[in-house]
């Protein structure tokens, strides 16, 4: 398995594992009421969200992918 | 009694933000978090730079009191501008109107005790005057050449000096951004209880409406001075054509943020002006509403507008349309203001002292400043104005006869409320009157000499100029013997004004119901407020302002800090 | 009072009860600055990702020419771990609002650690741009200028972000936060959630489009 394959892997399990617990944690803060939470909320969901687009890019499917370099 | 009208009034206010009461001089005067004395030191600090910049100013006029080049040679010229600019800019009308008068004035006005981060304000006070001195420092190694907008590529060529130009801007802008979060986060949450938006003073809704524009510009702007610099200093090509960077991208950044600072520089004197005349007229302000919305209203479109700056640097027809229009749709809530101020002055009991002299000169000279802007605005005219006199014509007469001659009624208002002491009023009308006559005297001209095709920047020009820029230069110095009249006034009035008790202009905002000068906790009890300021038939809006003139009731101590 | 009539938002397992007044009000204080704060720092990116994409769309297509493309795999990878920093980070506040200080500890250490691995993959990174492929801050045109300068302001962040963290446990070991009392905890959180927040906007413009 090469290096760039690892990468790969790791990039989408993790990128499950973060965006699930982003979602999670999203869900079970969804009525905290309070200015600091709305602004967390707001941040996990793009969290998420930066973890979908991850897995995207380590899948292959987005992203600029020569990856000559 | 304090708890008694917290009980019956809703919302806002912080109740505990007193400091314990300074102890030594240094700690009073020097590194003060006190918002009044902050607020005096911008202020006495941005006068001494207007006097530095006036002085530039001046220098230029005398070089062009002959086609040739009177004084300098056409470097030197191109240095005297562009600091002439950047300190008129961002050492004096900024820091006067927003620094300065927004410290002292509106924390009092929302009956707070301080600013919402009283150690940050001191901090951005304290930033401002080295990088004054840095920005002057820059003489010394060559000072920037390319005017305040500092385009590249010319900037990027200029000498070390410029370098030192963007370090000092930028210091400026991050001692601007703290302040606008400061008083924003003073406005949202330390206003007294009961003091509902729409019961603000208008001076606190023009802050409001500035301090998101300091805090989001200022940042803008601080990228645009970091790229030059990294530029300038390592050879990072952002903006140099040869290495495939942009020089239009710098203007695109420079006026993102400096088309809402020319707001950030005016917003404030609309609410100052919305202050004096009211209090001149004897009548309720016209339209709080629309006054205090079409701030915001300023504001927001500011932000939409900047490309109206680069009509001639090669922007794409489709986007000088937009651009156009938008800028045209500023002129609807300026024109609201004026037209309420008028209607404000119509019928009142007018009282022309000298603060109300400068506002009522400033809604002439700000008008035909605001007119010339909307000529400017339109893409062909400006085609053909573009970088000569006439923008200069039109940005004094907004900067000089707007924002400068508010910031002169502020002073000849607000000052028995910082010093306890009277202006000369004769005095001070005679500057009143030397200052309109000097000031129209040396920037109609310009219009014309602009509308001929004389260009601004140049160290030289054509003879068939000669007369009109003898008139200006000898108008000049009727201007500045203005200015020198008033700084004798404030300075002579210190010590030898007459007391002023502390309401001497029966004002009715908040800041003029305790002593003057205030005491560093402001008020004894946070007063409770039941309607806007404004309505001179009534009795004054406020509960729990009975002990702030009694000697005999103690001073609030601070809990728990 | 004016408090119980004020919008004070009690966080998580909170009441009104168990916050003095004065904590609250500066509190709200705080946080409203705080947030303010990262709104002008948004700006401050922002500016520098408009320059990015204006000298993007001025030049000859992107990557310039001479410009080798971005390891889109191993940012993707490099982004997982920050992103999983951020949700270890919210688990590190969750468990301190409800008083449970090992955990805390824990999630708090495993965010620094993350943090911390995501700045030594930049470092890679950068390794491998300007060493082996010569692509430098200075001397490689418009690309140089808008990657390094954007993700290395980021990358500059993440190591505050980073020194922040490490405070903040340092302070929570020797008691300065209470359950109730915890602002720094907050901010810190924000702050970190915010590295995070761009970073999604800067893989998304320099690797994805």
């Amino acid at each position: 398995m090469d290096i760039v394959r690892l990468e790969r892997v790791v990039a989408v399990v993790g990128a499950i594992v973060v965006a699930a617990a982003a979602l999670v944690a999203l869900k079970n803060d969804w009525k905290t009421p309070g200015l600091e939470n709305q602004v967390f909320k707001v941040m996990l969901g793009l969290l998420a969200l930066g973890a979908v687009l991850a897995l995207f890019a380590a899948i292959g499917v987005l992203g600029n992918f020569g990856g000559k370099a | 009694m304090s708890v008694a009208v917290h009980g019956e009034v809703h919302g806002g206010g912080v109740a505990d933000h007193i400091h314990p009461e300074p102890q030594t001089f240094v700690r009073k005067y020097i590194f003060s978090i006190d918002h009044k004395i902050i607020g005096i030191q911008y202020i006495i600090t941005s006068f001494v730079f207007m006097g530095l910049g006036g002085l530039l100013a001046e220098l230029i006029r005398v070089q062009l009191m002959h086609h040739s080049g009177a004084l300098v040679n056409p470097d030197t010229y191109n240095e005297l501008y562009s600091i002439h600019g950047s300190t008129m800019v961002w050492l004096v009308i900024i820091p006067l109107l927003t620094g300065g008068f927004g410290n002292f004035v509106f924390p009092l006005q929302i009956g707070a005790r301080d600013v919402a981060f009283p150690w940050l304000n001191m901090v951005s006070f304290w930033i401002f005057p080295p990088a004054g001195l840095m920005l002057y420092s820059s003489f010394l190694m060559g000072a920037p050449v390319a005017g305040w907008t500092e385009y590249p590529p010319m900037s990027l060529q200029g000498a070390a000096g410029t370098s030192m130009w963007a370090a000092a801007i930028f210091l400026i802008g991050v001692s601007s951004t703290m302040t606008g979060i400061n008083f924003l986060v003073t406005l949202l949450k330390m206003r007294a209880p009961g003091m509902t938006f729409t019961r603000m003073p208008l001076f606190c809704w023009a802050q409001f409406a500035t301090a998101p524009l300091l805090m989001i510009a200022t940042t803008a702007l601080g990228a645009a001075l970091a790229a030059l610099f990294i530029e300038r200093q390592f050879g990072v090509p952002f903006f140099d054509p040869t290495k495939g960077g942009s020089p239009v991208l710098w203007q695109h950044m420079f006026w993102f943020y400096s088309h809402p600072a020319v707001y950030i520089m005016i917003l404030p004197a609309f609410g100052m002006i919305s202050e004096i005349l009211p209090t001149f007229a004897r009548k309720p302000i016209f339209g709080y509403k629309m006054i205090a919305f079409s701030s915001v209203a300023i504001a927001l479109l500011g932000f939409m507008v900047w490309a109206h700056h680069m009509f001639t640097s090669g922007l794409a027809p489709w986007l000088q349309l937009p651009f156009m229009i938008l800028t045209f749709f500023i002129a609807i809530p300026t024109g609201i203001k004026i037209f309420s101020w008028l209607t404000t002055l119509w019928g009142g009991k007018i009282q022309f002292s000298t603060a109300m002299l400068f506002a009522v000169g400033f809604i002439a000279t700000f008008t035909f400043g605001g007119i010339t802007g909307v000529f400017l605005a339109a893409v062909p005219f400006d085609l053909h104005a573009h970088g000569t006199y006439f923008i200069v014509a039109h940005l004094h007469y907004v900067l000089v006869g707007g924002s400068l001659m508010a910031i002169l009624g502020g002073v000849h208002f607000w000052y028995p409320k910082m010093s306890g002491r009277m202006m000369n009023e004769t005095l001070g009308k005679w500057t009143f009157w030397l200052f309109f006559i000097g000031f129209n005297g040396t920037f109609i001209p310009m219009h014309w000499l602009g509308l001929l095709g004389m260009p601004r920047r140049v160290a030289t020009y054509d003879p068939q100029f000669q007369t009109w820029n003898i008139v200006a230069t000898a108008f000049s110095f009727v201007m500045t013997a203005a200015l020198l009249l008033f700084f004798i006034n404030a300075l002579y009035s210190l010590r030898n004004g007459r007391k002023a008790g502390p309401n001497p202009w029966n004002a009715r905002t908040l800041e003029w119901q305790i002593p003057s000068p205030p005491p560093y906790y402001n008020f004894k009890h946070v007063p409770a407020v039941f309607a806007a300021p404004y309505d001179f038939a009534e009795p004054l809006p406020y509960r729990g302002l009975e002990g702030e003139l009694d000697p005999s009731v103690p001073a609030p101590v601070p809990a728990g800090h | 009072m004016a408090l119980a009539s004020s919008s004070y938002p009690v966080a998580g397992a909170q009441t009104h009860g168990e916050v003095d007044r004065l904590y609250a009000e500066t509190r709200d204080l705080r946080l409203n600055g705080f947030l303010l704060f990262m709104v002008s720092d948004l700006v401050l990116f922002s500016s520098f990702i408009f320059a990015y994409l204006y000298l993007r769309n001025s030049g000859q297509g992107w990557p310039p020419p001479g410009i080798n493309r971005l390891d889109v795999a191993f940012a993707a990878f490099n982004s997982v771990v920050l992103f999983g920093s951020g949700t270890t980070m919210h688990f590190a506040l969750e468990n301190w609002k409800h008083g449970h200080f090992m955990k805390y500890a824990n999630w708090l250490i495993a965010t620094i650690v993350l943090g911390v691995t995501f700045l030594g993959g930049q470092g890679y990174e950068y390794y491998t741009l300007m060493a082996r492929l010569h692509h430098t801050w200075s001397g490689s045109g418009i690309f140089g200028a808008s990657f390094f300068t954007l993700t290395g302001m980021h990358g500059l962040h993440v190591f505050a972000g980073v020194c922040f963290l490490t405070v903040l446990l340092m302070q929570s070991v020797m008691g300065k936060y209470t359950p109730q009392k915890y602002f720094g905890l907050t901010a810190g959180t924000l702050y970190w959630h915010f590295v995070d927040v761009i970073w999604v906007l800067l893989f998304s413009i320099f690797y994805l489009i």
